[in-house]
């Protein structure tokens, strides 16, 4: 390709790409996505447990079992921020367009960045296990 | 089942997890450079960073979310069999600091993911200066995101992986 084009094109716009609700929905899910995500890995609210033992799958939050080997999480707190994050994005996507355009695009980029040190804190017990 | 290993299944998802990811941090890359450093004019004969750096980074855009999204299904497939045969003798080993980033890894990926559909409509609207920070910084905090995934993903790979 040519060395002397750009860097930065300009792709044919879609008509999602030119949706006001879109933008809403696309800038909320980046925003509810991260913070529920948190939340969920803060108070543990996976939508679902995994036990992969036994393949067996329990709705919320459900301990390991003898047994039955170790117990995962994270598919369901996953599965939580993205379809909590969905309906709030969604609701979003109702407000006046003069108030959806209040929400900060600041906080797109600035919580998944701030989210770093909170999870080096919350998996703190791996790096100072004894 | 029958025609291969269960191992041999399992190496190949292995497999397909590392081709798209390597997909995932070339692209990636390409475009951070860009969005970061972008060519504007060229005063002498392109050297291979500015060639690197001079690629139409909006293009990129779809295909990264479909690749991050590909790499995310492929990895949460091979998670049931990590956490089993993978995770418990790390533990075992007491390697607790590579277990640490193996949950670390697993955290970014999931906010990587919800970030995708505001990245993408950035880089659809890259002519808007309203959007210029956060389509930079965004890329490039995937960009760097995906980058420590795939290192995790080796490191832990040679502590317990193929052909262990």
């Amino acid at each position: 390709m040519s060395t002397q084009a750009t860097a930065t094109t300009t792709a044919k716009t879609s008509s999602l790409a030119t949706s006001a609700k879109f933008r809403t929905f696309a800038i909320t899910f980046a925003i509810a996505g991260t913070v529920i995500y948190l939340l969920c890995l803060q108070f543990n609210w996976p939508l679902f447990t995994y036990h992969p033992a036994v393949n067996r799958v329990e709705l919320w939050w459900g301990p390991s079992r003898s047994g039955e080997g170790p117990a995962m999480y994270w598919y369901g707190w996953t599965a939580t921020s993205l379809i909590a994050g969905f309906v709030v994005s969604l609701l979003a996507t109702l407000l006046p367009e003069s108030t959806a355009k209040k929400i900060p695009l600041i906080l797109v980029w600035l919580l998944p960045i701030l989210a770093i040190p909170y999870l080096i804190w919350d998996l703190r017990q791996w790096w100072f296990h004894p | 089942m029958d025609l291969i290993s269960v191992n041999t299944f399992w190496t190949i998802w292995l497999l397909v997890h590392l081709v798209l990811s390597v997909g995932l941090i070339g692209a990636l890359t390409h475009q951070a450079v860009a969005c970061v450093m972008p060519v504007r004019q060229l005063a002498a004969p392109p050297g291979f960073v500015t060639r690197f750096r001079a690629v139409p980074a909006a293009g990129y855009a779809t295909a990264i979310c479909i690749l991050w999204v590909l790499t995310f299904i492929a990895g949460s497939y091979i998670y049931t069999k990590y956490r089993i045969y993978i995770r418990i003798p790390i533990e075992q080993a007491q390697y607790w600091k590579t277990q640490g980033f193996f949950d670390f890894k697993e955290h970014v990926a999931s906010i990587g993911l919800v970030l995708l559909p505001a990245y993408w409509y950035f880089w659809k609207n890259a002519q808007n200066p309203e959007y210029d920070t956060p389509r930079k910084v965004v890329t490039v905090y995937l960009a760097v995101a995906c980058w420590f995934l795939f290192i995790v993903g080796h490191v832990l790979n040679n502590v317990r992986g193929f052909g262990s």
